[in-house]
């Protein structure tokens, strides 16, 4: 049975499960390094999700879809980082508010472009990259399976959101841009000293979770199921905050946490096939990834320590 | 100081926006589908508003939501009446939204899914002037003014079950049916009704195909379409060939699923061949509950003055509240045989020599 549980599909799951809460936390990690609070994620991925589908729809095509996602997360995140850093508000609330008005759009332009609730029409969807006939044969067959599966049956964001964790925690400790944008995040204050605006650095790191919440959202929509349903994301923002964290504020880490959240859910997906031979209720699988995430937040992961910025909008002089 | 009313001013202007439009979604009634009832004669509109709170899933799920509402829109037809939908966006609206309708002086309220039974049982004694019909609610003890409106799912999905169990045996059926002998339930969320769907295409399945493997997936919600996909892809792989989605909305991903990896779909509520567009490749059929039927009675009942609370009314295959919707694109594939074995099973249940099991501990 375990051969049967740890087979190359639940792998596959994981992965596409974990690449919309990827996106979202490598967005988070770069804005919170920054220095700015987001959970406003959530909603960012939202719309996203939502204009990625209008995109699409109105131009046939779903690459054009994923712009007006990724265009549509940072005009979100554009009024988060007017609110947050110009006007120098309280970003959680900010955020939340953000949040609300997702919620709040979406399900209006729904009825104003669709004029009916609930789901839009279905939309083209991003094909997977590779399409490679394997040999299906004996060990060669298992062996190809294994890797047609589970590193090459994915669709473009899934890759882009592997490419982004390992180049953006690369180029947050590597680059003059990762430096710069960790000071301002730890000493805001010393960074400007040194002639970083701290002003135009927080923009472009909000602006840039925005794109990525969107890609998230566009994952959901253009990728996943080809079509929006209003309030699809379901908390898939703040899973993603909870990654960004849990991955100690790095890209490489956040991309691991969520993995692991993606796993988790793959997992109980995979045992409930096995309902014949765990007789539980369905509400105990259901659980599962929850358990596994308290389990790992409270022995795996020591302390997590945050920018120390984090939060706090910057007066300059 | 001055940063900060300029901030004041920004949130208050967002907030009121955020509110203005979550508002216009709350409270907008969706269109009347097209229909072809120009030459009809107009129905004098007569001063009587029934109204429904749906559930979290909210209109638009093409199944249970929306069902419900094709009884209201047949109501406003057919008797001239006004009618009005409201969503909850949660479980913590449900309370808020009738008390709004019952202020507005609805007559009538339709309280839609088991989920909202004990807010049906809380409410009504409030507002005994105005009729409660509690749909999928068993309620204990109904006041004079309330009644609950189930359905035989189990006997619907039963029918549907003995389909799915001799398609899935008939390679010659449709090119996507394998050799494994698997069909695939997948559940919204784990409640009674769901569960009678669940035991009844469970027995279906197994009395006509003692050998079949049946997987039995629950979503946990009734909104998530990728995970809905997650659940019948993860089916799929593992040979299921007919799968049968009771998951609201979180069921459109599932047929998404059917569509890319190739395998049949059997839908649910209403017939989904005509709700979800472009998905007759896959839909075999639906077990359908003829939730109109229930909602326009109960309406018709009240405008005449003949309505009787107090009571839980069951709809099953005797009353034709429950059933099988047609092949359509699979009218040519369904053999006699599978016709007259759905058929025999009807007769049976009819008759009371099939007695289709409602719990899984009856199974």
């Amino acid at each position: 049975m375990l051969a049967d549980i740890l087979a190359p599909d639940l792998f596959a799951s994981a992965i596409r499960m974990a690449t919309p809460l990827a996106l979202a936390a490598i967005g988070g990690t770069i804005c919170e390094r920054s220095g700015v609070v987001n959970i406003a994620l959530e909603g960012m991925m939202l719309f996203g999700a939502f204009m990625g589908v209008i995109g699409a729809m109105f131009t046939g095509s779903a690459w054009f879809g994923v712009l007006t996602a990724l265009v549509a997360g940072m005009s979100l995140a554009l009024v988060h980082a007017f609110a947050s850093v110009t006007l120098r508000t309280d970003q959680v609330v900010s955020g939340t508010a953000i949040n609300i008005l997702a919620t709040g759009l979406t399900g209006f332009l729904m009825e104003v472009i669709f004029g009916h609730p609930g789901t839009t029409d279905s939309v083209a969807r991003l094909r997977p990259v590779f399409s490679i006939n394997g040999p299906t044969e004996g060990m060669l067959g298992t062996v190809w399976r294994w890797i047609d599966l589970v590193a090459l049956s994915h669709t473009p964001l899934v890759y882009l959101a592997i490419i982004l964790a390992i180049g953006g925690h690369w180029a947050l400790f590597n680059t003059r841009w990762g430096l710069r944008l960790r000071a301002l995040g730890e000493h805001p204050r010393a960074a400007d000293t040194v002639g970083i605006s701290v002003v135009r650095g927080r923009y472009s790191a909000v602006l840039t979770s925005g794109a990525l919440a969107g890609l998230a959202g566009a994952n959901l929509t253009l990728e996943q199921v080809g079509s929006f349903t209003e309030g699809m994301t379901n908390a898939r923002g703040f899973i993603a905050l909870a990654a960004n964290i849990f991955g100690r504020w790095t890209p490489g880490g956040s991309y691991g946490a969520s993995l692991l959240f993606g796993f988790a859910d793959a997992l109980q997906i995979k045992l409930q096939l096995f309902r014949e031979v765990i007789r539980v209720p369905s509400q105990f699988f259901l659980m599962v990834p929850y358990v596994l995430t308290v389990i790992v937040l409270a022995g795996v992961v020591g302390r997590a320590v945050a920018p120390a910025a984090i939060g706090k909008p910057y007066v300059k002089g | 100081m001055r940063v900060e009313s300029r901030f004041k001013q920004v949130l208050a202007l967002l907030l009121v926006f955020a509110l203005v439009a979550a508002m216009a979604v709350g409270c907008a009634q969706p269109d009347e589908p097209d229909e072809p009832d120009t030459d009809e004669v107009e129905v004098p509109t007569i001063d009587f508003r029934a109204a429904m709170v749906t559930d979290v899933g909210g209109l638009g799920d093409r199944t249970f939501n929306d069902g419900t509402y094709e009884g209201l829109l047949w109501a406003e037809r057919e008797l001239g009446i006004e009618i009005r939908a409201l969503e909850s966006n949660e479980i913590a609206d449900y309370e808020p939204n009738i008390d709004q309708l019952a202020a507005a002086g609805f007559d009538v309220i339709f309280t839609v899914g088991f989920l909202m039974t004990d807010t049906t049982a809380a409410k009504a004694p409030e507002y005994p002037d105005i009729v409660f019909g509690g749909i999928d609610q068993f309620l204990e003890d109904p006041g004079p003014n309330e009644v609950g409106l189930l359905f035989k799912e189990h006997e619907a999905a039963y029918l549907a079950g003995v389909l799915a169990g001799l398609v899935t045996l008939d390679q010659d059926f449709d090119e996507r049916v394998n050799d494994q002998n698997t069909i695939a339930f997948i559940g919204g969320m784990d409640i009674p009704p769901v569960e009678r769907f669940e035991v009844g295409f469970i027995a279906g399945a197994k009395s006509v195909n003692p050998d079949v493997e049946i997987l039995v997936l629950y979503a946990g919600s009734f909104d998530d379409q990728a995970r809905g996909r997650e659940l019948a892809l993860s089916a799929i792989d593992q040979g299921a060939d007919v799968v049968f989605g009771v998951a609201g909305l979180s069921g459109l991903g599932s047929i998404t699923a059917a569509q890319e990896r190739g395998a049949l779909f059997i839908g649910v509520d209403v017939d989904q061949y005509l709700t979800v567009e472009g998905s007759g490749d896959v839909m075999l059929t639906s077990a359908i509950k003829r939730l109109d039927v229930a909602v326009f009675e109960t309406i018709k009942s009240a405008v005449e003055g003949t309505f009787v609370g107090g009571q839980n009314r069951v709809f099953g295959l005797a009353e034709d509240g429950v059933g099988l919707a047609p092949f359509h694109d699979f009218d040519d594939a369904v053999t006699q045989e599978m016709r007259d074995a759905i058929e025999e099973a009807r007769q049976g249940v009819l008759d009371g020599t099939v007695v289709v099991p409602e719990t899984r501990d009856e199974l």
